[in-house]
């Protein structure tokens, strides 16, 4: 799907409510039905593996946050950080995890996107993807590898609630949007949105910064290479996901010739190396999206 | 770079030996060329291990001191602090320190290149650059100083996420709350303390009945007390046959008899490898010893005329400064300067919590070459500065000659161990006799005064000769 370059001007007060949504912290998080109800099947199975359902978390960009954030409010971590899944349940037991997921999967509510549930699988796709490909470039140049799955995974978490907020503020003021103008306001609201999930989730200043600035890396100051592997990662998914024509196709060639690679000082052969990493996230996906 | 692609030294490495190569060659009129992989100078000294440790280090030692000082703020360490927080001002100290290094080699005229080196024959090279253009360069003479990377054993799956080398660890997001270390060298070591100090629960595994084998054992046992005392485990004469991430919520290390030893996270700290992969050394003709490293005569130079080697890729004693030391000496050598005296009594100094540090011959070196030898011992808890700092774990040993005169070696455990060793250093560099040290007056209080009191031990020794 393909966002116009700019907005007609019937749609600035729509803007403009949008703004004030944002402004006012009135921005709902839902979450998948379809995991959500997984996730309460498996709590309740007593043959389940734990394991296996810390791997359905992971799979899901909102969900997993959903879990963090209630990991780390003051009820279960009074005084503590939180960053990864590996981490909630080192800390507080699968148990407790799966609680917080049950409860995070009841409470909360359900993407409200009409029309647009492909488009939202399809980014949700690509943000797990992200968050696969920043492990690996992370893994290649030595950084931080548990802070890059999650820095992935949530770059774009502010799409399909920039969506959602769309349509529910159009819905409000009786506006008629066609998909390319949904699109082009999900693009111009997504990264505020982002910004303000993530530090309402309370995430690590890290995280933050790679959301914030992952249109302008060179401002992100410590972020910095944090902030490029996610968009180096971006880039992968682009590459693989993307069909030919849509507007963030990449090829290989365009791929191995970004810049963001260069600046992460990953040579040719090392990016081609890591392309040869295509099956194992390729796997990865499945076994999360299963 | 300059359309000339002739040079009169070609440099591989800007670490502490290639940088100090570099401008050398190039302060003393010579043609030079820097060829750097990564954007940043000073190689993984700079940014992987020497400096980021140490600034880790320094904040673990806060923590540590505030919680011996419990009475005079209630301090507590946030759980889960991320590890950010506690290499705070790391960001800045790079900066300083490339900016620094860049300065300091532009101003000397050396042009740095980044880009990856490969050889073409003994006095070529070709870089490639990150973007993939390629080109040429000559030398004169080259100095191979490319330093080393971490040695990953077969058996342990390093993934930098669940375990990690000692390039990769300081990358970890948080603090975890337990940490498995395999190794007993200087970087096990260094790591096992600095977390067991800022209050993760390390347990520390090696093959050697103690750590620091290079060391005498009465120094290591120190060490190991002073780990034990801030909660570490210390597991000596163990063999990790396995170690990897159960993938769910821990670290295993299976052991030869038959353990599970389990960990948030792991550090395997198994020895260093000459960063030569992609060098193409066999194209100069140079091949690699059975150690991995590059050989060198006592000119630095490698089997092949006018290709030297210097620092960590040519193998022990792997330090920062000795690696300077060589790397200036190569550049002499390689340009038919006198390079002066090669002192080989350069000090070891171990970051760990608490330091240990040594210079010359330790005492069972000393036994090896004199047989019997005269050893006196100050403790630190006995000395008055040792007393007001609440420094507990710390000896200061003092080697002398059979008759207790000439002065071989000096061992320091105890903080501050790697600043105080320099007067040792200095006695031994002037060929001092012990009795110096009783002569001179030093400040009171003071850690220093350790000298005289084990000083005075041998003297005492030697009176009963």
């Amino acid at each position: 799907m393909t966002a116009p370059n700019r907005l007609p001007d019937r749609l600035l007060p729509l803007q403009a409510a949008i703004l004030e949504q944002i402004n006012a912290h009135h921005i709902d998080v839902p979450m998948l039905p379809e995991v959500a109800g997984k996730v309460v099947r498996l709590t309740q199975d007593v043959d389940s593996d734990a394991s296996e359902l810390a791997t359905l978390i992971q799979s899901d960009q909102t969900l997993a946050a959903h879990v963090m954030r209630i990991a780390n409010s003051a009820l279960y971590s009074p005084n503590s950080s939180l960053v990864s899944l590996q981490q909630a349940s080192a800390r507080l037991g699968m148990k407790l995890i799966s609680e917080i997921a049950l409860a995070a999967s009841i409470n909360s509510s359900l993407f409200n996107t009409p029309g647009y549930e492909e488009h939202i699988q399809y980014e949700i796709r690509c943000s797990l993807m992200t968050g696969l490909w920043a492990k690996e470039i992370a893994r290649v140049s030595r950084r931080n590898v548990e802070a890059a799955f999650i820095t992935g995974l949530l770059h774009a978490i502010g799409r399909p609630i920039a969506v959602q907020t769309a349509l529910k503020v159009a819905a409000e003021s009786n506006t008629t949007l066609d998909t390319a103008e949904v699109l082009a306001l999900e693009d111009k609201f997504q990264r505020q949105i982002g910004v303000q999930v993530v530090e309402q989730w309370e995430m690590p200043r890290l995280v933050v910064d790679v959301v914030r600035f992952f249109d302008c890396y060179n401002d992100a100051g410590a972020a910095r290479n944090q902030t490029m592997i996610a968009i180096a990662a971006e880039a992968f998914t682009h590459h693989f996901m993307s069909e030919q024509g849509d507007n963030n196709c990449i090829s290989r060639e365009e791929l191995v010739s970004q810049v963001v690679l260069a600046e992460l000082n990953l040579y040719r052969d090392e990016v081609l190396e890591l392309l040869e990493k295509q099956d194992l996230v390729k796997s990865a996906m499945e076994a999360m999206t299963a | 770079m300059s359309n000339n692609n002739q040079y009169d030294m070609l440099i591989v490495g800007s670490g502490p030996a290639g940088q100090k190569a570099a401008l050398h060659a190039a302060q003393s009129g010579s043609r030079v060329a820097l060829i750097e992989k990564t954007r940043e100078l000073g190689g993984s000294c700079v940014h992987r291990g020497t400096i980021p440790s140490k600034t880790l280090r320094e904040n673990a030692l806060r923590v540590k001191n505030m919680r011996m000082n419990a009475e005079l703020a209630n301090f507590e360490l946030p759980e889960d602090v991320e590890l950010a927080t506690l290499i705070n001002r790391l960001n800045d100290v790079l900066l300083a320190h490339d900016t620094y290094m860049r300065r300091q080699l532009e101003r000397s005229s050396v042009e740095l290149i980044h880009g990856r080196a490969r050889f073409i024959s003994s006095t070529e090279i070709e870089v490639i650059t990150v973007a993939g253009e390629k080109f040429s360069l000559t030398g004169e003479c080259i100095v191979i100083a490319c330093g080393s990377h971490p040695h990953h054993p077969d058996n342990i799956a390093i993934d930098h996420e669940h375990l990690f080398d000692s390039d990769s660890v300081l990358s970890m997001m948080y603090l975890p709350k337990s940490l498995i270390v395999l190794g007993g060298g200087v970087i096990a070591s260094e790591y096992a303390s600095i977390f067991q100090a800022l209050g993760v629960e390390v347990t520390m595994i090696d093959k050697y009945p103690l750590p620091l084998g290079f060391l005498d054992s009465d120094l290591t046992e120190t060490f190991v007390n002073g780990f034990k005392h801030m909660g570490g485990t210390w597991l000596g004469e163990t063999v990790v046959t396995r170690a990897y991430w159960n993938g769910f919520d821990a670290v295993i290390a299976e052991t030869e008899d038959g353990r599970q030893i389990k960990g948030e996270k792991l550090l395997c700290a198994a020895g260093r490898i000459a960063n030569v992969k992609e060098l193409g050394i066999e194209n100069a003709n140079l091949k690699l010893n059975d150690r991995g490293l590059i050989s060198v005569d006592e000119n630095l130079q490698t089997n092949i005329l006018g290709i030297y080697a210097a620092g960590d890729v040519i193998g022990p004693p792997s330090l920062a400064s000795a690696s300077m030391e060589q790397g200036r000496r190569a550049a002499c050598n390689a340009l038919d300067m006198p390079p002066g005296i090669m002192h080989n009594i350069i000090p070891t100094g171990i970051y760990s919590i608490p330091e240990l540090s040594s210079v010359g011959l330790s005492e069972t070196q000393a036994r090896e070459q004199y047989g019997r030898v005269l050893v006196g011992v100050a403790r630190f808890d006995e000395i008055a500065r040792g007393q007001i700092s609440g420094i507990q774990n710390g000896m200061l040993k003092i080697v002398c000659d059979p008759a207790g005169k000439k002065v071989l070696g000096v061992m320091i455990v105890g903080e501050g161990a790697t600043e105080l060793i320099h007067i040792g250093q200095m006695a031994l560099l002037s060929d001092a006799r012990v009795d110096l040290f009783v002569e001179s007056i030093f400040n009171f209080p003071t850690l220093a005064e350790a000298y005289r009191a084990a000083a005075l031990d041998i003297v005492h020794q030697r009176k009963k000769l």
